[in-house]
């Protein structure tokens, strides 16, 4: 947060006086304005000397503050935005499109549930492979689940039988498109967020390729090892990723896949991890299971912007 | 002498007059589906349930009938047509399920005025597509009424209250439109990340550091400051994290 010192520059008004005044206040940059009463320092402005100036000082902060938070939009100028950059990117997995009504949302957050092998990891490398068909991917991998042979294969089935040279160019092309990064602790991964966020704010506006999918694999086994009992910290930690991923999910038109765990809950079943914390984060939320032995899985809704929970489908991967 | 004790005798208003006055200046807002609750403007409600409890639908209904007008063209809305304010902390509005609402309402509302009149099937359809270019007309004049932003941590929170009052002044000024609802989706939302932030001693003594309490009691009090100038309803909601008894009724629909 800019001390006012720096920002005479910018800012002729906040002179020397200014700031002095602010300091016998305990006020010495923009951030301790926020916490401040701001009509107790004009009424204390209003007994100085020089309180003309005082007053012209506090309403250039008042006005730089005025830049620190996001526009006001009314509901039309939402609905604008929605219906021109808010698409939904089906899976390429028919059961999980039908559910959803057509697939993820992009500027959502989607989060899939399951205990192991019930094919979260499966349906983000389907997705992936459909998505990145025409737009570019980021998957984020925390425990070496990526395959781009398995995403190959999805490729290979769908694609016209032609020369084989065709069909090579086609996977490059689409294989390039998605680009992999290995995050091992959540420090890595606020930096890949971080790098990702500058990359975006430079695309956004030409036109070409766009990035329109962000995986998480899994987001669990990132901010599990920080939930203990006694520090606030993981919690912290936890909730400014969930606010980062919502950031780049509506500033930049991305659709994102979350990845998450289940724990043992009462009476044995199972429950989604990461705490009743995390169950405000993500818009949408899917349980997904395994039948024992055979390809068919069950996907049911957890929470739903638009649908009800409890409603479930099959699918087959 | 005399006279300044006479003074004080004097009455400013009868009591009628005051509940005239009270009435125009504060008045009632009920706002289903919490119109049996004697809501006044000035009142803080806060709406506390545990996550997927519907809190958000709750506000969400309330803003529509907030935006919805009394009366037009001839058909009652049933609405206040005022407009509504909407700071998203929790950052998970969906507009367009917001505009599938308004829409329904309207619908109902056109469709139960028209069905009073007893008309027979056809006429009703095609008095619907008569009706369809008022009712986009309805839409966007009461999608303009709401006004939405989302911040994504306290520091973007407090910016947009502090400059709320000017805003408000402005819209008044321009716009001629007045604000009498403030919903605040998820008031905790920043709980851990501000509990979280360190605070390590600053150099200076009387400066305030970021820390949890300073940041509530700043939103306390630009909110009093907020009301005392512009009186609106402010409606809240804040997730709660019940004990385990209320949690095992989760997953059993599945398994």
């Amino acid at each position: 947060m800019a001390r006012l010192a720096n920002l005479e520059t910018e800012y002729p008004v906040l002179d020397s006086t200014v700031r002095n005044f602010c300091a016998s206040h305990g006020i010495f940059s923009v951030e301790d304005f926020l916490i401040h009463d701001l009509y107790m320092l004009a009424a204390f402005a209003e007994q100085n000397n020089s309180s003309e100036r005082l007053k012209e000082g506090i309403a250039q902060v008042l006005s730089i503050i005025d830049d620190m938070h996001q526009p006001w939009l009314n509901g039309m100028e939402l609905l604008e935005d929605a219906k021109r950059n808010k698409h939904v990117f089906p899976t390429g997995i028919q059961g999980i499109d039908l559910l959803l009504g057509g697939g993820i949302r992009v500027g959502q957050l989607t989060e899939l549930v399951g205990p192991s092998s019930s094919g979260k990891t499966q349906v983000c490398l389907r997705t992936a492979s459909n998505v990145a068909r025409n737009h570019m991917v980021l998957y984020l991998d925390t425990g070496n689940s990526f395959s781009p042979q398995r995403i190959a294969y999805f490729l290979g089935k769908t694609i016209n039988p032609s020369s084989a040279q065709a069909k090579n160019q086609f996977l490059q092309k689409v294989m390039s498109n998605i680009s992999c990064h290995s995050v091992f602790d959540i420090f890595a991964m606020f930096d890949v967020l971080h790098q990702l966020e500058s990359y975006l704010r430079c695309q956004d506006g030409r036109g070409g390729c766009q990035m329109r999918l962000l995986i998480v694999d899994s987001i669990s086994s990132l901010i599990s090892p920080l939930l203990g009992s006694s520090s606030t910290q993981g919690r912290a930690l936890m909730t400014s990723t969930g606010y980062l991923l919502k950031k780049l999910a509506h500033q930049h038109n991305l659709a994102v896949l979350i990845i998450n765990h289940t724990v043992g809950g009462e009476g044995g079943y199972s429950k989604p991890a990461l705490g009743d914390s995390w169950k405000c984060i993500p818009h949408s939320r899917l349980f997904l299971s395994c039948d024992r032995g055979s390809n068919n899985y069950n996907v049911s809704i957890l929470r739903h912007p638009s649908m009800a929970s409890g409603k479930a489908a099959r699918f087959v991967i | 002498m005399g006279s300044h004790a006479k003074a004080w005798l004097v009455e400013d208003e009868s009591a009628r007059e005051m509940l005239d006055r009270v009435l125009t200046e504060r008045p009632f807002l009920l706002l289903p589906p919490l119109h049996r609750v004697p809501l006044r403007v000035g009142n803080v409600v806060e709406l506390v349930g545990p996550s997927s409890s519907s809190k958000t639908h709750i506000l969400i209904q309330a803003a529509i009938t907030c935006i919805l007008p009394k009366l037009w063209k001839g058909v009652s809305y049933g609405g206040l047509g005022h407009s509504a304010m909407f700071i998203d902390l929790d950052c998970r509005f969906d507009v367009l399920r917001f505009s599938e609402l308004l829409n329904h309402r309207i619908m109902e509302a056109a469709n139960g005025s028209s069905s009073k009149v007893g008309c027979h099937q056809k006429d009703s359809e095609a008095q619907f597509e008569r009706m369809k270019p008022y009712n986009e007309e309805l839409f966007a004049l009461c999608m303009k009424r709401f006004l939405y932003i989302r911040c994504y941590d306290s520091s973007e929170f407090l910016a947009t209250l502090k400059t709320l009052h000017y805003r408000l002044q402005k819209e008044r000024e321009v716009h001629g439109v007045n604000v009498h609802l403030l919903l605040i989706d998820s008031i905790g939302a920043f709980h851990w990340v501000d509990r979280g932030s360190s605070s390590f001693p600053l150099e200076y003594d009387n400066r305030k550091s970021w820390h949890l309490q300073n940041v509530s009691e700043a939103v306390v009090q630009e909110i009093r400051r907020l009301l005392l100038v512009h009186p609106m309803l402010v409606m809240a909601t804040k997730a709660v994290v019940l004990g385990n008894k209320y949690s095992t009724n989760e997953l059993t629909c599945l398994l």
